[in-house]
């Protein structure tokens, strides 16, 4: 599913629409670029979900963990600093999705296979739709300029909440 | 020789107190998931029931795995800092050989089978010896499918024990013939038993020296180079 987010606020407006959908056991992967937006992302996505805390790129740290209530933590993970399967391996996130979690996991598509059932949500800037601006870099990415956000699931886990995806982002489809 | 037993590698966390006279006592949660906010006060509660200090300690045992890496890493991170600071030390035991081990009155080969998540199980094969159980086939972690093709390889008598065996109950019996019932989880209990009679050979290590069995799919390097924006 190919949607289109004319603004920051957009992007924001999708991540909320996905984390009304999204329960416990999920893995989001976030794909994209530098600047891609995948961090503005995961903010919309916390912030639907209640947290309060700013949330942050965990770049260094590998998870941030927000607490969503009694039985819900919303982990929000970036393995672009890891170079093996392993290491990814030991971060459990499978397991920390399984045990009352959501999981966003930044640069995740590289390593997609290892999370069974999940949904992906890749960004990318829109380069047809924005006219300004160069093309060439990351540098030139304005925060608020349009993004293409493509979603797609693997597995069953979200083929039953397909139709609701669809009709919750009618909107913003391409 | 008092010796402390903690087992967190699957959805249940337990601690045990044994030595020479036995296991004095036990604590187990099998519900929850929260190894980290139980361990340590149960190992408090056990000491405070049993009436044992912890300088009265005189070794750590600890189950090293396979099983869930949130579990595992809380139970050896509460194991070694224990072992350290008291100075003693430790004995790691697989999941596999503690769950084989209270079936060691069977003379079918037993099957310990622990859920691996995403469809796969961890699996060893042990056979009644003397005394306990020795294993006869190797850990492996796979697909269902594999463990039911291991067993029929064999096609012996077996009893499958363990939670892999507890959930896919149904492909495993499609597939072959046995028994599953027994021990869902690990016990802290034969954590003890089995560290007790390896305590009694000197058969331990220093807490450096205690590695987790992950059992897992071979490393490999994420292939970063298909990212142009990887400086």
């Amino acid at each position: 599913m190919l949607l289109r987010a004319a603004s920051l606020v957009d992007t924001c407006a999708i991540a909320s629409s996905l984390a009304g959908l999204a329960r416990v056991g999920d893995i989001i992967v976030l794909a994209g670029e530098m600047g891609a937006g995948k961090t503005a992302f995961a903010q919309g996505f916390g912030k639907a979900l209640g947290v309060t805390e700013p949330i942050t790129s965990p770049t260094f740290t590998l998870v941030h963990s927000y607490p969503c209530g009694p039985k819900l933590t919303l982990h929000h993970a970036d393995i672009y600093r890891l170079d093996s399967t392993g290491d990814v391996d030991q971060l459990a996130l499978p397991e920390l999705a399984e045990f009352g979690g959501i999981v966003l996991v930044e640069w995740g598509d590289v390593v997609a296979t290892g999370f069974g059932d999940h949904l992906e949500v890749r960004l990318s800037r829109d380069e047809v739709g924005d006219g300004a601006g160069g093309a060439d870099g990351d540098d030139d990415f304005g925060l608020d300029e349009a993004r293409l956000i493509e979603l797609q699931a693997t597995g069953r886990s979200w083929s039953g909440r397909w139709d609701r995806v669809a009709y919750g982002l009618e909107g913003y489809r391409c | 020789m008092l010796i402390l037993g903690i087992e967190s590698a699957t959805q249940q966390v337990g601690v045990s107190i044994g030595g020479h006279e036995g296991v004095i006592a036990t604590f187990e949660v099998a519900r929850g998931r929260r190894h980290a906010e139980i361990l340590a006060p149960a190992i408090q509660f056990v000491c405070r029931q049993a009436d044992i200090e912890l300088t009265d300690l005189g070794c750590i045992a600890v189950d090293v795995g396979p099983g869930l890496f949130t579990g595992m890493r809380v139970g050896l991170a509460a194991a070694k800092a224990l072992a350290q600071a008291l100075k003693i030390p430790m004995i790691g035991i697989s999941s596999l050989d503690l769950l084989a081990f209270p079936c060691r009155h069977t003379d079918r080969v037993v099957v310990p089978v622990i859920d691996a998540r995403k469809g796969e199980v961890f699996w060893a094969m042990y056979r009644q010896v003397p005394g306990g159980v020795q294993q006869v086939g190797a850990p492996t972690v796979g697909p269902i499918d594999d463990l039911v093709a291991d067993l029929l390889a064999r096609s012996q008598d077996a009893l499958c024990v363990g939670d892999g065996a507890d959930r896919y109950r149904d492909e495993i019996l499609d597939g072959f013939h046995c028994e599953i019932s027994g021990p869902v989880h690990p016990s802290p209990a034969a954590l003890v038993q089995l560290a007790h009679s390896r305590a009694l050979r000197e058969e331990w290590v220093r807490p450096g020296e205690i590695e987790p069995i992950y059992l897992r799919a071979p490393d490999a390097q994420i292939n970063w180079a298909t990212r142009e924006s990887r400086p």
